[in-house]
């Protein structure tokens, strides 16, 4: 969903188990300082979230992840696709699976403590994922825990385990004995209620972290969160700053994957400064220790790249243009739009040219999508076939002849799409930009032949109302960013009915049995390589029954000051690997 | 003087019934947006109808409006309990409940925002009248001389330029290119604690508010004086030998200040309710941010409550006026 920023991948999950044998000796960039202040800006008046329970978006996970939230398991700090492999944390490997993947154990690393200088057991990982079943005080979080545990429904479909707040009727009993301690309290045993291949991805999840029962005050613990990694809190006020200086009782042989990287002395981060403002800080250089932690303003992207979307020379070595884990899209509503070579025409006569250069161009913007899968995610990713006549620009001839095929085969709908007064409607959040995207939707589809009208829904409520069946029209626009480097993240999440996030709405389409029996074999296959493969083939399958209308593979931007060395994308967050950077 | 106590409570009693009125109204319209703040309340996969309808009744969501309400309500002299267990909040009377996307009672969220507003409109205020006077007044003395038509251009430019410009320009210029002023460290620091640094942070949001009222006061004073300096009084004033300064000083001014005290109560009075543009740019964390931020996240607690305040604040600000007059304006006393 729109919300959050997530993991991709381009890499074997295999590799897991070679960087688990490097994650002790990958350094940082050569030449690093120790040492200074580095400051973030931000227009956004405060975190999201701080709380490891309620970060999801991977901005904020890479953040805190990388200064204050260790988790048993995390992405390696690397460049590329090395980045995506798991590596150990505060646990001593990737984890151990039995049972057919349904039960996974890890243990502890000596020396792993909080920022009072306790030592961290199994039992802080325990309570801090039990947070994650107060629904309504752990707000925002991702809810893994909550689909995984092998946990009892109750009667009215919620987790009969409330989490460690609920006084009544709250069934303790099933949580002790999903998650189980060792009597040392070093090792933790997590019962699943399916198999689970990549559980070890999940557990990169800060949800997945330690929290001390002690200093929990529920939804308050937002602003005053306990650490576990190289810096703790000084200070944090919205609209204000927060101050991270080191945590003294942080134990640096306890964490190979932050030893060598927590270079400045301090982290500042500036809250709510004015867009323009913050960008103009930036593009002058004013302060050149200082990051910006938003994408810049798409008025002041010619000053820093050109056309073609590269670095201009003055800004050489302190911008990046790439790749976000995001793909856009909008979801076809099967049931409404029950009729294959309309979906097509759909597709053929989308001018695909016009509405990227409203968007700001194909070099910011991203390129045509060809499925829901990004070549990203690499082993995931193959490119579709069956669409070689689609072009950037309107293919009306195509278009036509669907439409002419769709007259016959699918009179009613045929009927309904072309009826000027009756037409095809396309849910959309409410936006100067997506009125302008209205016009160019309306005119490239009419000469298909296709009638379609809007359903502007104010931004704020849009996928509260087109999560609900009786209201989404016969398209929605949406996007989505995979959880982890795995398309189990996107292809049963977006397509099946035990997803989180389908509005295909596929559920009596009859290309739709055969589907969820080849999904539900991918997710329990543990030949990552094969896995691939399936992912990449239901991938096609989604598009030969087109139960999505492509969009784009998108794109992001950002800037910081040339006081400022070890910046790189970390492709598996989608946002800049923070904890690499260091004052030159 | 009983008079006067009978009066001002009369007018405290429809000033609370007006205020009830408001908060009704503004619960009202949320009941009917299209959204639901228990989906709100849920995370990114989260269309699972038993976490969504749980969390409902938990907050209390599932209650009619009007039972909502009414616990609004009883909170404000009652205080209120938020959850149980390690996460139970307590929110004392006078409570207007508790914002969660803020983690904060919304009467402490208040409590910190108003002060930066009120310094804001204070220093604005202060900076805006002496201005608007002096230059108004100057150049209707001055009238048709070189000082009248540039404060012409000056109206003309201050009452143009929106605010977010000359925020943006001054911070753009002044901060960041000539480096005359160090960069703010963010946020609001009392002058209490540390006076320069509370100079820094406000000096340019109040140029920037000052300079769009200024130039509406200089020509509404400008217009006053030179209206009130036709009537029949001055010409005798003048006729008896009194000086100029002491014409304008004791007759002219006099009589021009009823309308320009109007003019200035309300406009802080308007501020008081935020000045939602100038403090986004200098990231001032006052009431406009504070309703501005309220508004996108569906905050309803700190909706209700700065709606309330802002109604407030005119109410007793047009109260406070109508006893000034009785002070500026003999004729008003009988």
């Amino acid at each position: 969903m729109l919300k959050s920023t997530k993991t991709l991948k381009t890499t074997l999950a295999t590799l897991a188990v070679a960087a688990l044998a490097t994650a002790g000796l990958t350094g940082c960039a050569a030449g690093a300082n120790v040492g200074g202040t580095l400051t973030y800006v931000t227009f956004q008046d405060a975190w999201t979230h701080a709380d490891p329970q309620r970060n999801y978006t991977g901005r904020d996970i890479a953040w805190f992840g990388s200064y204050m939230h260790r988790t048993l398991t995390a992405y390696d700090r690397a460049e590329g696709a090395a980045g995506s492999a798991v590596v150990p944390d505060l646990a001593t490997d990737t984890g151990t699976a039995s049972n057919d993947n349904k039960t996974w154990t890890f243990t502890l690393r000596d020396g792993v403590s909080f920022d009072d200088g306790t030592p961290i057991t199994c039992e802080d990982i325990k309570y801090g994922v039990s947070r994650t079943f107060a629904t309504d005080v752990i707000t925002d979080g991702p809810s893994y825990a909550i689909g995984m545990l092998d946990i009892p429904s109750a009667a009215d479909g919620s987790s009969a385990y409330k989490g460690p707040y609920a006084t009544e009727g709250n069934d303790t009993a099933s949580f002790d004995k999903a998650i189980t301690c060792s009597e040392d309290n070093k090792t933790i045993t997590f019962n699943l209620k399916r198999s689970v291949g990549d559980f070890n991805y999940t557990t990169t999840y800060l949800s997945f972290g330690p929290v001390p029962k002690a200093a929990d005050d529920g939804d308050q613990y937002d602003l005053h969160p306990v650490s576990s990694g190289p810096y703790k809190i000084e200070s944090y006020k919205a609209k204000d700053s927060m101050v991270l200086v080191r945590n003294e009782n942080w134990n640096k042989d306890s964490d190979p994957l932050r030893a060598t990287r927590a270079n400045p002395d301090k982290i500042v981060v500036k809250f709510g400064v004015a867009e323009e403002v913050r960008d103009q800080l930036l593009l002058t250089d004013s302060d050149p220790n200082t990051m910006s932690l938003d994408a810049l303003l798409p008025t002041n992207l010619p000053t820093v790249f050109d056309e073609t979307g590269n670095v201009l020379p003055a800004f050489e070595g302190r911008a990046l243009n790439v790749y976000d884990p995001y793909v856009r899209f909008a979801f076809v509503n099967v049931k409404k739009l029950n009729c294959l070579p309309i979906r097509q025409a759909i597709y053929y006569a989308k001018d695909f040219n016009g509405l990227i250069t409203l968007a700001g161009g194909q070099a910011f913007n991203g390129d045509p999508a060809d499925g829901a899968i990004k070549p990203l995610m690499g082993l995931d990713y193959k490119k579709v076939t069956g669409y070689e006549d689609w072009t950037t620009s309107p293919n009306i001839e195509k278009a036509t002849a669907l439409m002419a095929q769709a007259k016959t085969e699918c009179p009613d709908l045929y009927a309904r799409a072309t009826d000027k007064n009756r037409g095809l409607v396309y849910d959309i959040a409410d936006s100067e930009t997506n009125k302008k995207s209205a016009a160019i939707w309306i005119d490239s589809l009419a000469k298909a032949g296709i009638v379609i009208k809007f359903n502007f829904i104010e931004a704020g409520s849009y996928y509260s109302v087109v999560m609900d069946p009786t209201k989404q029209s016969d398209l929605s626009a949406a996007g989505w960013a995979p959880d982890w480097a795995n398309a189990s993240t996107v292809i049963p999440e977006l397509f099946t009915t035990a997803g989180g996030f389908n509005l295909t709405q596929n559920a009596d389409d009859p290309a739709y049995a055969e589907f969820e029996k080849l999904s539900n074999a991918a997710l329990v296959e543990s030949d990552r390589k094969k896995q691939g493969e399936q992912w990449a083939a239901l991938n096609q399958y989604v598009m030969d029954q087109m139960w999505i209308i492509p969009g784009t593979f998108s794109k992001t931007q950002e800037i910081w000051g040339s006081g400022l060395g070890g910046v790189f994308f970390w492709e598996p967050q989608g946002a800049p690997s923070f904890g690499d950077i260091y004052i030159k | 003087m009983s008079g006067l106590l009978a009066y001002v409570s009369r007018r405290l009693a429809v000033t609370f019934l007006i205020l009830l009125a408001v908060s009704f109204a503004v619960y009202l319209i949320f009941a009917f947006l299209p959204f639901d703040p228990a989906t709100l309340t849920c995370g990114k996969n989260c269309n699972d109808p038993g976490i969504i309808e749980a969390n409902r009744i938990r907050l209390g969501y599932d209650k009619p409006f009007y039972e909502q309400y009414w616990v609004f309500i009883v909170g404000l002299f009652a205080g209120r309990n938020y959850g149980e267990g390690a996460a139970a909040i307590h929110c004392a009377a006078p409570s207007f409940g508790y914002s969660f996307q803020q983690h904060a009672c919304v009467t402490d969220l208040i409590g910190e925002a108003l002060p930066v507003t009120l310094a804001l409109a204070i220093g604005a205020l202060v900076l805006w009248l002496i201005l608007g006077i002096g230059l108004g007044v100057l150049s209707a003395r001055f009238r048709g001389r070189v000082l009248d038509t540039a404060s012409t251009i000056f109206v003309l430019i201050g009452t143009s330029l929106p605010t977010f410009l000359t925020g943006l320009m001054l911070i753009i210029f002044v901060v960041i290119k000539w480096h005359l002023l160090p960069f703010p460290a963010g946020g609001y620091s009392s002058p209490f604690e540390d006076f320069p640094g509370w100079l820094n942070t406000m000096i340019l949001p109040w140029i920037t508010l000052a300079f769009a009222y200024a130039a509406l006061y200089t020509r509404f004073v400008r217009s006053q004086v030179i209206e009130t300096s036709t009537e029949d009084y001055i010409r005798t004033a003048r006729a008896k030998g009194l000086s100029e300064g002491l014409i304008l000083g004791k007759h002219t001014l006099r009589a021009a200040l009823a309308p320009i005290a109007t003019m200035a109560g309300l406009d802080f009075a308007g501020l008081m309710g935020g000045a939602i543009l100038t403090e986004a740019v200098f990231n001032l964390p006052g009431l406009g941010r504070l309703s501005l931020g309220a508004v996108l996240d569906y905050d309803l607690p700190i909706i209700v409550a700065t709606t309330l305040l802002a109604a407030a604040i005119v109410v007793i600000m047009n109260l406070v006026l109508d006893l000034v007059y009785a002070f500026i304006d003999p004729r008003v006393r009988v």
